[in-house]
């Protein structure tokens, strides 16, 4: 815990935002990249051979902008690739940021020391973008083949279709940007900005397919659950600005300003009003993670949007709900001083999150419904880890916080990021199998999936693959993910028994903390689970295609080559996490 | 078959397989040139050939015959099948090296608690700690040669499996995956392998197996899946115990730990030269409970076996054979290789729990026998009672006791797969397993009537056959231990003989000249079994006399172990004695 919330300036760069000098185009590399494709995407589908004329003249001066477009440009495709490389160019920009020399930047508001701290550029933020900018891409590279291109049709319903694709993409690079900034901030308001740019875009991806009565309600559910959670959070933000002054979490020496983590720390007992407020922006959170009591909305958000956006609202979208509560829980409300407020509401929370998520899932015949509620059970495990995390110092002196690598909070962290981080490729994959049975027609029950293996081995395979990494068997990644998890639990929850132990004296099982139950929980709901995954990999394999589905899959190569490349990611970040691990390690390190 | 001037398709099909052989024999010829040396000066035969190459052949395999067209997959199964028993030769052969000294010269009979052969250790995930540890002693080498004799006999026995294409490289990644967990030293691996090999075992029952085969298959993927989460707690909590290693964490271990059952090895031994009980009592006894658990369930003992009739009856031949030869023996093995070795105390403080456990699934085994109609269900369950004495020769913590439950671990290894090869022949050609449906078998099936004598008699613990020297030893060792009580085990033994004389009595010999055939062979003449079955089960009932007669070219080894096991951890704790 870098003491209480004040900076150590030593190891880091403050920058000015837009000064003179290259540093913000430096630190903001990506997202740069991502502006720069938002406005490219703008432009390049609209430029045609308008004219316009010197008025009384004969003269005519192109202006490129309108009229008649040109073939290049009016490829439905283009919109697509444009997006691609910008989401490409950006993940490698953060890719190769996140070397062994990575930076840590400070973006300010101003000059000097007085400045505020915007933004935070560092290995946390870094391996959510590349995160992010991953699951978009993978997202993008699948919709080529999703959004049907060319349809015979008039030059109109073309252009419509070419309007519509532009729409998608500029949705995903939007999405993309509001997502990096969340994962930036150092200020309550700018993550809120960060969040809303990105929410309003999920929300009007979540709704494209307007024209079918599940596309509408599942968007204007959404819309409308979203946007109350998110006036919740608002309001929750305005309540600590009251009580804070202002909503910066670092405190800043220079100006005598107190960040609301020294604030936090510095409250002797717990006060109301921060209390009040703090809970008001668990729940905008909460939603977005969609944990128990506000999860209701994403069932029918994920069956009514196309799985392609369904598998972003359960990588990327969750992945901006668990900053928020990162930065919320454990560096705001951190439980430096003891065990949090927050822990057993937290961990009730989690249990029934990832029960009621299973138990649902048990039950419904929906693939897409389905893996909502797994998703929604997955989201309870990573709860249940953050509950756990509110353990921090209960294990005393010897073992926990002195003895820093072996840190049992930094290694719940780390298995946080590393969860979120793998779910890119077994979650959003599963989403995209489901996708690739989409072109054929609706999925709304398992008959699609009937036999897949007879008509499409790879595919069924991959598919299985994933259910194998959700259900966390190894040597999947989703198995070193729960390993992980469940591990940091255990060890938390073990405090300085097991350093006692060593030393030779005895145990007992109330020797635990209570969050040792969590783990229990854990491995409970995973058992639990394997029931519908399985059942998922029995019916491609053992049931027989409905009659109409006995030909060969569509050859929907894009589609194809995203669900190998997440096939490849679950074998690759099972069996070799190494790297990976190491990079979710640093992220957790520049948190706490 | 086109005959023309040009290439028939077998001539293809034997090109192909020649030319993968000369490929594989050139392999193996610069093997040792190219593979690791450790410093004993040993070559690793271990991670490449007998637990990659396998997994990954039986992959690639699948995955060429899933992109062939269905017209063609009858003309490559001939090909991916021999390619796969080729594999399997391959294991055997390297296996069958080690064994008798021409790879490299180990005596196998000399083995110390904690000492390993051929013992390799690569980095793997540095950043927890686990690494890619491989190591064989008396135990785990039985096993593994077990494992690589029964690949090829199943895959003899099973030849004419429908969609052999994708039968024989399952069974072939099933080797690979089970000789992963007995060769591994790091609790990590232990975990994957002990879980990857239920993969290829529930497609093998969920594609291959019986009328019920959809609810045999998941259930038997639940159970054995939910038992291991208890082991894999235990892992947990047995990691997070050691102490934190500096050097560790200056190689790059987060948490400077490892999860290397050598290393927690030697921990259990020098707190047991100490006399204090490693880890503490009570957490050692809850750690030995999570464990056992897992082991009880997959080996199975009494209140945990309701996965196996179902497994078994639904399970086609090859899946039976595996799972009783090999499967089963995970179970017996993590016993010795995990709560034998790293937590004696507890051993000690439940061996009532293990006799007791023990002796209930020798009884019930037996007696459910008794009352059961169909052929699979009893010798699954004959299978558990047999498991049972297993249990029993471990709590009689005596040397003999426990190379006696080894032993019976290895000879249940080749009696069971002839059993269940003889059930799933009895299936395959009369459409039943009902035993009073047929009669008079030895006039119309004399083979198959030979076999089921023989596998019947085995099992049953006939003297100069191997289940009779395994029995044998652990009644000794019961005597000694536990004196009189010995005839408690006995006299279920004679319950054993009687229902397996009682069902070979009803299916081979009533019935006069003609015999009665069953009426789901809808009046036909009921056909004898295929040369590739004769062939498969010849093999097994070979190894069967040969290991009864010879018993020593493995009960040496295991001995070994055993002496070793007690001389460096177990004496200490039980004090004197023994």
């Amino acid at each position: 815990m870098s003491s209480a919330g004040v900076l150590e300036v030593a190891e880091v760069t403050r920058v000015q935002l837009f000064s003179e000098g290259g540093d913000t185009w430096l630190a903001l590399a990506p997202e740069v990249t991502l502006l720069s494709g938002l406005v490219l995407l703008f432009i390049v589908p609209n430029l045609g051979d308008a004219k316009w004329r010197i008025p009384l003249t004969q003269v005519r001066f192109p202006v490129l902008f309108g009229g008649r477009r040109f073939t290049a440009t009016s490829d439905p495709r283009l919109p697509a690739m444009l997006a691609i490389a910008t989401l490409l160019l950006a993940l490698w920009q953060a890719l190769i940021s996140q070397g062994a020399d990575a930076k840590t930047w400070l973006l300010t508001s101003g000059s000097g020391a007085e400045a505020n701290i915007l933004l935070r550029v560092d290995a946390f933020s870094r391996i959510f973008e590349i995160m992010f900018y991953a699951a978009l891409l993978l997202a993008a590279v699948a919709s080529i083949d999703r959004l049907p291109a060319r349809r015979a049709g008039s030059d109109i319903q073309q252009l419509i279709d070419n309007r519509r694709q532009v729409d998608f993409y500029l949705l995903l690079l939007m999405t993309a940007f509001g997502m990096s900034i969340v994962t930036m901030s150092m200020d309550l308001f700018v993550l809120f900005i960060g969040l809303e740019i990105a929410s309003l875009s999920i929300y009007v991806l979540v709704a494209f397919h307007k024209e079918t009565p599940e596309g509408a309600e599942g968007g204007v559910k959404y819309f409308i659950v979203g946007a109350v959670s998110s006036a919740v959070a608002l309001y929750g933000i305005s309540l600590l600005y009251l009580w804070n002054g202002n909503l910066q979490l670092l405190s800043n020496s220079a100006t005598g300003q107190i960040g609301l983590v020294e604030r936090w720390s510095e409250m002797e007992s717990l006060v109301g009003l921060p209390l009040i407020a703090f809970c008001f922006v668990l729940v905008g959170f909460a939603f977005k993670v969609s944990a128990a009591p506000f999860h209701f909305a994403a069932p029918d958000a994920y069956s009514g949007a196309s799985s392609t956006v369904a598998g972003i609202l359960a990588t990327a979208s969750k992945a901006m709900g668990f900053i928020g509560l990162i930065r919320i829980l454990v560096m705001l409300a951190a439980p430096a001083d003891g065990s949090a407020v927050w822990m057993f509401g937290l961990g009730v929370i989690a249990v029934v999150t990832m029960t009621w998520g299973n138990l649902a899932a048990l039950s419904s015949s929906n693939p897409k419904r389905m893996l909502a509620y797994s998703s929604i059970a997955h989201a309870g495990y990573m709860l249940a880890a953050l509950a756990a995390l509110g353990a921090w110092a209960w294990g005393g002196e010897n073992d926990v916080l002195n003895s820093a690598p072996t840190d049992a909070g930094q290694w719940i962290l780390t298995a946080l990021i590393f969860h979120l981080v793998v779910l890119v490729a077994f979650k959003l994959g599963a989403f995209l199998v489901l996708a690739l049975l989409e072109t054929e027609g609706e999925v709304s029950d398992t008959a699609p999936l009937a036999g897949l293996a007879r008509r499409d081995p790879i595919v069924a395979v991959s598919m299985f693959i994933f259910m194998l990494a959700l259900a966390g068997v190894p040597p999947l990644a989703g198995f070193m993910s729960k390993f992980l998890l469940i591990s940091g639990v255990v060890k938390m929850s073990a405090g300085d028994a097991f350093a006692a132990i060593a030393a030779g004296d005895g145990w007992s099982l109330g020797q635990m903390h209570w969050t040792f139950w969590l783990a229990l929980a854990v491995f409970l709901n995973s058992a639990l689970s394997l029931f519908y995954y399985l059942r998922i990999g029995v019916i491609m394999f053992f049931e027989v295609p409905s009659e109409g589905r006995r030909k060969p899959l569509n050859k929907a190569w894009f589609l194809r080559l995203s669900i190998w490349a997440c096939a490849i990611g679950t074998v690759i970040f099972g069996v070799w996490s190494d790297h990976l691990i190491n990079l979710c390690h640093n992220a957790a390190l520049a948190v706490l | 078959m086109i005959t023309n001037a040009k290439m028939t398709m077998r001539d293809r099909e034997f090109a192909l397989i020649a030319g993968l052989l000369a490929i594989s024999a050139v392999l193996m010829y610069v093997f040792p040139s190219f593979a690791v040396e450790n410093s004993a000066g040993q070559i690793d035969w271990v991670t490449l050939p007998l637990v990659a190459f396998p997994i990954i052949a039986g992959s690639v395999l699948m995955a060429f015959a899933s992109m062939q067209p269905y017209r063609l997959k009858e003309r490559i199964g001939q090909p991916i099948k021999l390619i796969s028993l080729a594999f399997g030769l391959m294991m055997l052969g390297i296996s069958s090296g080690l064994l008798f000294g021409w790879l490299e010269s180990i005596n196998w009979d000399l083995s110390q608690y904690n000492r390993y052969e051929l013992e390799f250790e690569y980095a793997w995930m540095q950043s927890i700690g686990v690494s890619w540890h491989v190591g064989l002693d008396g135990l785990s080498f039985s096993m593994v040669w077990l494992t690589t004799v029964l690949i090829p006999i199943v895959m003899i026995t099973t030849w004419e499996e429908k969609m052999g294409w994708y039968h024989h490289p399952l069974i072939l990644m099933m080797g690979g995956a089970l000789i992963g967990v007995f060769v591994a030293l790091d609790f990590f691996m232990f975990y994957v392998f002990w879980e990857l090999t239920l993969v290829p075992m529930f497609f093998l029952i969920l594609k291959w197996g019986g009328d019920d085969r959809r609810y045999a298959a998941q259930k038997f993927f639940i159970y054995t899946f939910s038992g291991s989460l208890v082991m894999l707690l235990g892992i947990i909590t047995l990691y997070f115990l050691q102490p934190s290693s500096q050097a560790l964490i200056d190689q790059g271990v987060l948490t400077g730990r490892t999860f290397d059952m050598t290393q927690m090895a030697i921990g259990a031994q020098a707190a047991a030269n100490a006399d204090i009980a490693w880890l503490g009592i009570n957490m050692q006894k809850a750690l030995f409970l999570t464990f056992l658990l897992g082991f009880l369930v997959k080996l199975p003992a009494v209140p945990f076996h309701t996965w196996l009739p179902d497994a078994h009856v639904q399970a086609p031949t090859a899946g039976s054979m595996l799972l009783a030869g090999v499967m089963l023996k995970m179970g017996g093995y993590g016993l010795f290789r995990v709560c034998a070795t790293l937590f004696p105390e507890a051993l000690l403080e439940y061996q009532w729990l293990l006799l007791t456990i023990g002796m209930v699934s020798l009884v019930y085994g037996s007696f459910v026998c008794l009352g059961q109609t169909n052929l699979k269900r009893l010798v699954a369950f004959s299978s558990v009672s047999h498991m049972g004495i297993i249990l029993l020769g471990i709590a009689t913590m005596e040397p003999l006791g426990f190379a006696g439950a080894i032993f019976m671990m290895f000879a249940h290894g080749i009696i069971s797969p002839l059993l269940f090869a003889v059930a799933g022949a009895f299936k395959h050609h009369y459409h039943t397993l009902e035993i009073g449906s047929m009669r008079g078998m030895a006039k119309h099936s004399p083979w198959l009537a030979t076999f089921m004598m023989f596998g019947w008699m085995a099992s049953l613990g006939l003297p100069l056959l191997a289940g009779f020297v395994a029995e044998i030893t652990v009644l000794i060792a019961f005597w000694k231990a536990f004196g009189w009580w010995v005839i408690l085990p006995g006299i279920t033994l004679m319950v054993t003989a009687a229902y397996y004389i009682w069902s070979m009595q009803k299916t081979i010999f009533e019935g006069g000249d003609a015999g009665e055939m069953p009426e789901s062979l809808g009046g036909k003449p009921a056909p004898d079994i295929s040369m590739w079955e004769v062939s498969g089960m010849m093999l097994l009932a070979m190894l069967t006399v040969l290991f009864g007669v010879l018993p020593w070219i493995f009960f040496d080894m295991m001995t070994g172990y055993a002496f070793g096991l007690f001389d460096g951890i177990l004496l200490n704790v039980i004090g004197g004695g023994a």
